[in-house]
């Protein structure tokens, strides 16, 4: 599994950091996003549903992206 | 920092048809209008005019309007002035100051869809219902609250035509949102016997203090000059609106629009994926376009949008407009122009 560490950076880099690992990652993939700014889990959401992946919330900080 | 051309922000310069009166009446140095003089009797006669003005252009009876210094207070004195109420219910998407206001209160935050609809409950007699006419940062209008068998305090400050319900009980609006002068609010009460005043007061006064006299003149004709072009331009505004939905769809893409389609056609909310809005109003700023956000990504202490999060909307890269009966579709051009090219810079090092 991928792990994308955004702990520290503000958004949309977590969500811009997630983007450069999926393009780079092959279908049926999970990708576990780090990240610790507030805003995250509502972008998350939001960009699955823009772009048509599947994610969760593991923990407050912790993101699995299904790709 | 270049200078701005275009304003698509909430805040505007004040009309030009409350410009002349507004210097004159402050001009006039006007005297307390509860004395005797002649001057104190004019001044009483010119703020009944403006009173009965600010009825008509709202449609609410007179005699209940009252005029605030402060109309962030107005969330204060609606949410709790009807401070026995069993519940209080509000949508997500309510004004932070609201919800400030209602902090130590048992509320009932409702969720909202992700086109900012929600569902609003009966209710109880002893329940309070709290609901914004338009949501300043979407457009979204208030579903029909008439089958709400408790009191409804209005949020009506981002648009003076947003429709207040037959069953309303306490309603706000800010001058600001019609060019009026910056620092008046128009407090409405329909029933003072249902109410208790939540401030520490002496005397049998809705509202402390008072207004200036020469905010509440302008105001109430920038009201009705607002109102008269904004109906007028209702149309203009919507395809507008239809217009720019369409080129950031079109010719930037990668963009979750809030603003629902069925919304106030004078709000735009949108949001471009992978970019940082901070910047982007910054370098709007330079090229002449002055616009607003809600997203908060230059600091870790600042909260986006708690409408956008509420909703489900993207919350970073986002970009608010404010439409103006005086907007042009030359400067819509150009701000989407400008956008686009923004935009894909600012994706191109993706």
């Amino acid at each position: 599994m991928k792990v994308v560490n955004a702990i520290g950076k503000l958004c949309p880099m977590p969500i811009i950091d997630l983007a450069v690992a999926v393009r780079n990652s092959n279908s049926g993939e999970i990708i576990q996003l780090l990240s610790d700014d507030p805003a995250t889990w509502a972008d998350l959401q939001a960009w699955s549903r823009m772009v048509g992946h599947l994610s969760r919330q593991i923990n407050p900080t912790t993101f699995e992206i299904e790709i | 920092m270049g200078s701005v051309t275009a304003i698509f922000t909430a805040e505007n310069r004040i009309h030009p048809a409350a410009e002349a009166i507004l210097q004159e009446a402050i001009a006039q140095g006007w005297s307390d209008p509860t004395k005797l003089h002649y001057s104190s009797r004019r001044l009483a006669q010119l703020l009944s005019e403006a009173q009965e003005s600010f009825s008509r252009s709202l449609q609410i009876p007179s005699e209940t309007i009252h005029f605030l210094g402060e109309p962030t207070l107005g969330f204060h004195l609606g949410a709790n002035g009807f401070a026995t109420r069993r519940e209080v219910y509000l949508p997500a998407t309510s004004r932070q100051e609201v919800f400030a206001a209602i902090s130590s209160r048992q509320t009932q935050s409702l969720p909202v869809d992700i086109q900012g609809g929600w569902v609003i409950p009966a209710g109880e007699r002893a329940d309070l219902l709290i609901i914004q006419t338009v949501n300043p940062e979407t457009g979204a209008i208030c579903p029909d609250s008439s089958h709400f068998q408790g009191d409804v305090f209005v949020d009506s400050t981002s648009d003076p035509l947003g429709k207040i319900p037959q069953n309303w009980s306490a309603a706000l609006w800010d001058s600001v949102s019609w060019q009026g002068p910056r620092g008046l609010g128009i407090f409405a009460l329909k029933d003072q016997a249902r109410w208790t005043n939540p401030l520490p007061h002496s005397d049998h006064r809705v509202v402390p203090g008072g207004a200036n006299p020469a905010l509440v003149m302008a105001s109430a004709i920038a009201l009705e000059a607002s109102i008269t072009e904004r109906t007028a331009s209702l149309r203009k505004l919507q395809e507008f609106n239809t217009y720019i939905r369409s080129y950031i769809t079109s010719e930037i893409g990668d963009v979750d629009i809030a603003s629902p389609i069925n919304g106030a056609p004078h709000l735009l909310s949108f949001s471009f994926l992978y970019v940082q809005a901070e910047q982007l109003v910054d370098d709007m700023e330079k090229r002449g376009f002055s616009i607003d956000s809600g997203s908060a990504c230059i600091s870790a202490n600042i909260e986006a949008s708690h409408v956008l999060a509420a909703m489900g909307r993207l919350t970073h890269g986002n970009i608010r407009l404010h439409l103006y009966p005086s907007t042009t579709l030359q400067e819509i051009d150009g701000l989407l122009n400008n956008l686009r090219d923004l935009v894909i810079d600012q994706r191109g090092s993706l």
